[in-house]
Parts: C-alpha cells; sequence; structure tokens
C-alpha cells in the first residue's frame, strides 16, 4: 500500500522535472531543427518540432557567408580567446603574489579588492576612461576591461592557499625564485581550478552583451551577440537580407528569415555547447566538492 | 618593525613585479572610474576643467519623476525575483533527489544546468518564440483549453512576470546545485536511524534534509537582498519594447539611456552613484548579517 503510494508520488515529482526540462530541451532543440530545415518547408515547423522539415545546409552558408556576421563572429573569438587567455594568466599570477604568506601590504590590498567587487562605479564613468584611453571602437576595449574578475581571483586564492606551504619551502631551499614557484610547482598544481575559472571568463566573454554594445559602436568591431540582439530583439534583419537577396539572384529558394535568425542563434551557441561538457565536468564537481565540505 | 617591513619588500620585490599587472587592471578598470563617479558633483565640460555643482545633480534627480519610477520599478521587479523565485531552486533539488544516481537525474541535471550559460540575448530568442501569439507553445496550450491567444511581451501587466519566470528558468538547475549538494552531504546514517524508526519518505524530507539545507537557505536569501538594487540589466535591455519599457524602465537601463544616449553624464553619475551607494551599504549588512547567522559571507 506504502509502496504503491510512493510510485505515484514518485512519478508525479517524475513529471514535473520532466516538463520544466522539457521547457529548455524543446525550444533549444527547435531553434537546430529549424536552422537545418529546408527552406522550402521551415513554415511547416512547430515550435515543438524536434526534427528538422527536409534536410539543408544553406541557412548556416548565408549566416557564415554574410560579411556583417562573419566580421562580429571572429570578432568575438577574438575577444574570448585572446581576453580569456590574458585571465587566466593574470588572475593566477596574482592569486599567487596574494597568498604568500606575510606578504606586506596584504590585509590593505584584500580591503581594496572587496571595495572593487561591491563597489560598481557605473558605466559613465567606465566609457570615460575608455574614451581617455582612446580604446572606444576598438577590440581590445573587450579584451582588457576588467581582465582580472575580482571574484574569480578570490576563488582562485582560496585554491591556491590549499597547496601544501612544504612544497614551496622545499623549492626555495633549491633556491628556486618565486617566478620559477610560480611556473613549475603551483601552475601545474592548479590545471583544475584553473581550467574551471578560463571556462567562467570564456562564457562571461563570450556572452558579453551590454558592455560591448557601449564599447565597440562601428559595424567592424561588433561582436556576435549585438548583432544578434538586432536580429532577435528589434527585428532588424537588413544585414540578413542583403545577403539573403544575393543569394537568391543565384536562384535559391527564397529564404526563411526565422530559419536565418535561429541559424543565428545556434552559431551563438555552439562555442557554449562545446564548452559545456568541460564546465560541467570541472565546475560542477568543484561546487559539489565545496558544497559538502561545508 | 617598520624597518623589518620594508626589508621583506625589498627582498620579496620580485611578488610586488608579478602583483604590477594586477595593479595596472585595478588601477584602469576599478580606481579611475571610481574616481570618475566625482562627476556627479560637476558639470561636464568637453573642454577645460568641469565646474564643481555641489549637490544640484542629486537634486534634481530626486525630483524627477522618472527616477521615482526607475526606483520603485528596480525595487519591485528586484523583489518579485527574490521572493518569488528563492524557493524553487530548493524544491528543485528536492526533487532531484527522490532519483538516485540514474541516468534520468543526470539527465535532467545536463539540460537544466545550460541556460545559465546561455546569453540574456540567446535566451530573449528562445522566449519570444516559446511566448509567440501565433506560433509560441503557451499560446499553443491557451487555445487548447479555449482561450485567447495573448501577447504578453507587450502587455504591461504581464511583462515583470515575464522577467521573473525567464530569471527562473535560467536559473533553475543551476541555483540548485548548491542545495543538491547539501543534500547528499547528509550522513547516510541519518536515513538509516529514521528509516529504522519507521518514518516515510515526506517526514524524511521534512525532518531530515530540509534542516539541513536551512544554512544556505538563509545565506543565499540574505544575500540576494544584497543585490536588490541590480534588477538584471541586460534581461531587461533584451525583453523591452515600447509598449512595456515605462513597466521595467529600471535604475541601469535609466542611466544607460540618459548617461550615454541623452549625454546627460553628470546626472546619469549621480543616480548611478546614488544606486552604488545603496548597493555597498546593502551588500557589507547583508555580509555581515549572513556571517552572524551563518558563518558564511558574501566571500
Amino acid at each position: 500500500m506504502v509502496g504503491r503510494k510512493m510510485t505515484v508520488s514518485k512519478f508525479m515529482i517524475g513529471l514535473v522535472l520532466s516538463v520544466i526540462t522539457l521547457t529548455m530541451f524543446v525550444p533549444i532543440v527547435n531553434l537546430f531543427a529549424r536552422a537545418l530545415s529546408d527552406p522550402g518547408k521551415v513554415h511547416l515547423m512547430k515550435g515543438y518540432d524536434l526534427l528538422p522539415k527536409g534536410f539543408s545546409f544553406i541557412h548556416f552558408e548565408v549566416v557564415l557567408s554574410n560579411a556583417i556576421v562573419g566580421k562580429a563572429l571572429l570578432n568575438s573569438l577574438f575577444i574570448t580567446i585572446v581576453g580569456t587567455c590574458l585571465s587566466i594568466f593574470f588572475t593566477t599570477i596574482s592569486a599567487y603574489v596574494l597568498t604568500r604568506k606575510n606578504l606586506v601590504g596584504k590585509t590593505p590590498l584584500m580591503i581594496c579588492l572587496i571595495i572593487f567587487m561591491i563597489l560598481e562605479p557605473g558605466i559613465v564613468p567606465e566609457y570615460m576612461v575608455m574614451k581617455d584611453l582612446q580604446l572606444l571602437d576598438s577590440l581590445w576595449s573587450m579584451v582588457l576591461y576588467r581582465t582580472i574578475n575580482v571574484f574569480y581571483l578570490i576563488i582562485m586564492m582560496r585554491f591556491m592557499e590549499d597547496i601544501p606551504d612544504s612544497l614551496i619551502e622545499a623549492a626555495k631551499i633549491d633556491g628556486a625564485g618565486h617566478m620559477k614557484i610560480f611556473v613549475r610547482i603551483v601552475l601545474p598544481l592548479s590545471k583544475i581550478p584553473l581550467l574551471t575559472i578560463g571556462m567562467f571568463y570564456a562564457v562571461a566573454r563570450w556572452n558579453e552583451f551590454f558592455k560591448s554594445s557601449i564599447f565597440l559602436s562601428s559595424r567592424d568591431n561588433t561582436v556576435l551577440q549585438v548583432l544578434l540582439r538586432q536580429f532577435v530583439v528589434d527585428n532588424d534583419t537588413t544585414a540578413l537580407v542583403s545577403a539573403a537577396s544575393l543569394l537568391s539572384n543565384n536562384s535559391v529558394a527564397q529564404l526563411d528569415f526565422s530559419a536565418l535568425k535561429a541559424a543565428t542563434i545556434v552559431v551563438a551557441m555552439v562555442p557554449i555547447l562545446l564548452l559545456y561538457p568541460i564546465i560541467l565536468k570541472y565546475y560542477t564537481s568543484g561546487v559539489m566538492e565545496g558544497g559538502v565540505k561545508e | 618593525m617598520m624597518g623589518y617591513k620594508l626589508r621583506k619588500m625589498w627582498t620579496d620585490w620580485v611578488l610586488y613585479l608579478m602583483l604590477l599587472p594586477a595593479a595596472v587592471f585595478f588601477t584602469l578598470f576599478h580606481i579611475l572610474p571610481i574616481y570618475g563617479m566625482k562627476l556627479a558633483f560637476y558639470d561636464y565640460r568637453i573642454i577645460g576643467e568641469h565646474v564643481y555643482v555641489g549637490m544640484k545633480y542629486f537634486n534634481s534627480l530626486f525630483s524627477t519623476p522618472v527616477f521615482a519610477t526607475v526606483l520603485t520599478n528596480t525595487l519591485v521587479i528586484s523583489a518579485m525575483k527574490l521572493i518569488l523565485i528563492f524557493p524553487i531552486p530548493i524544491l528543485f533539488a528536492l526533487m532531484l533527489n527522490e532519483f538516485h544516481n540514474g541516468r534520468f537525474r543526470k539527465a535532467i541535471q545536463v539540460v537544466s544546468y545550460l541556460p545559465h550559460f546561455l546569453s540574456w540575448v540567446v535566451i530573449a530568442g528562445v522566449w519570444f518564440e516559446f511566448l509567440s501569439p501565433s506560433t509560441g507553445a503557451i499560446n499553443e496550450l491557451l487555445k487548447l483549453f479555449g482561450l485567447p491567444a495573448h501577447d504578453f511581451l507587450t502587455d504591461k501587466s504581464a511583462i515583470r512576470w515575464v522577467l521573473v519566470a525567464s530569471e527562473a528558468w535560467r536559473g533553475i538547475g543551476w541555483d540548485s546545485i548548491l542545495f543538491f549538494a547539501a543534500i547528499l552531504g547528509i550522513s547516510p546514517s541519518l536515513y538509516e536511524a529514521a528509516y529504522s524508526d519507521g518514518a516515510n519518505r515526506w517526514q524524511i524530507v521534512t525532518r531530515i534534509v530540509l534542516p539541513h539545507l536551512y544554512v544556505p537557505m538563509v545565506t543565499i536569501f540574505i544575500l540576494n537582498v544584497g543585490f536588490i538594487m541590480n534588477a538584471g540589466l541586460d534581461q531587461v535591455l533584451n525583453f523591452t519594447n515600447v509598449s512595456v519599457n515605462s513597466h521595467i524602465d529600471i535604475i541601469d537601463t535609466y542611466v544607460y539611456r540618459v548617461g550615454l544616449v541623452n549625454g546627460e553624464y553628470s546626472f546619469a553619475t549621480a543616480a548611478n552613484l546614488f544606486k552604488s551607494i545603496i548597493g555597498v551599504v546593502l551588500v557589507l549588512s547583508t555580509h555581515f548579517i549572513s556571517k552572524k547567522l551563518t558563518s558564511k559571507g558574501a566571500w
């Protein structure tokens, strides 16, 4: 009797979980299906269809061969890759210094970090600084902007505090300097947190929308998220239309804009999906262990 | 003592050299902008020195009706999110815990964590499809029950609920991780003892699991209160439109519009300074309250 009742409630719980998860799974897979559909059959796609109607790469070809989208994609990749490498390097090296015992000035430095973390000066003073640095409308503005995130720096420090002091002391006795200890001992031991914060920097940089839309004003320097907002939110598809009409001159069937939009969203999502398994592996397990330790 | 410290700094010069890039980055993107907030007390001049005007911009800020509106919007939207979304990840973690190590649980986790990593632009794209009056799933469902299709995105009375719902959708899986980890940390011997006392599943959840979630619950709730001045800039920018903007115009979008679109730099900086100061006070006080109650703070 009790057992049967339990099965019913467990079934209900499973149902609720499934419905919640399907609201995420279905729309995202639907975007892929729509983008991969045959241009002539896209209008048959329903919001819950998981498989493409017909099959064609034409929407991706149009989107990726579009000069503006292509440029934005390259810009996004440049900012994400170069920025993330710089972020990882400078965050790690700073975390190493700030976790040295007896570092003179550690307390005032930590207080500064906390102030930086909670006091947001806002967009106007930041815009002014970028202007004074002559970085406005340069990709470097977004590469350099907040290269070191205080929050990730503190996470990195927490981890480095766990590296046994004996290892570092032993290296010191062997005559290794701080730079050598950092490169030879600390970095190899920090692979997992390094990957973790690296993933987070990469996702944040790839997804950055507001600051990019302000610091990068010209079309040549725009990034994918900003361009995508034009298509999705403002319904301004002029950039796509010109490419489509070019193709239709080559007697390609009329293209469906919902499919072109879907293809652009997919392009913006793919790097995240590629990183996602790594994020799940390192970050989720990190949080889990941290949580259990608490 | 002083001499010792100086000597130590001298021998550790490599360390300070390694910290130099951080010093440069923090100076450029934190210290200089914080210093730049003084613009709130000055008249902006393109050429020459800015002119000190004292509280002029704060006075005009507090006498501008629009500012009262955006402040109210910010607080209302934040409070709605804070209260309505708070229990959802906890319930999600509790429900997930009913399934032990199965493929089902893994699949739910993998899919439900994903939206956290999508940008608001992409989420807006997904939700616009979702809520589309002609083809969207929600409206298909309404029609199924014989209700008329509704355009939620241009409805003033619905748009805040759309913000709350999309925020909950984005965070439900990810925000449940902390609670789920706390559940996994419960000692199996507690369950065994309860079962041998004849407890049923419901009693186990209410008497054993929930008490173990009090600490993360209190911490997270209090810390979220600290961020009440941030109602979600990226989200609003992507969900807004002419019909509903007056209902979801928040301080951040207001500062952006007045400052960078209209070029009223000093006025916008004053609005932002007001927000930042309240934000700092809230984050600091919630941090110390949380430390006191649960020994866990914001950092």
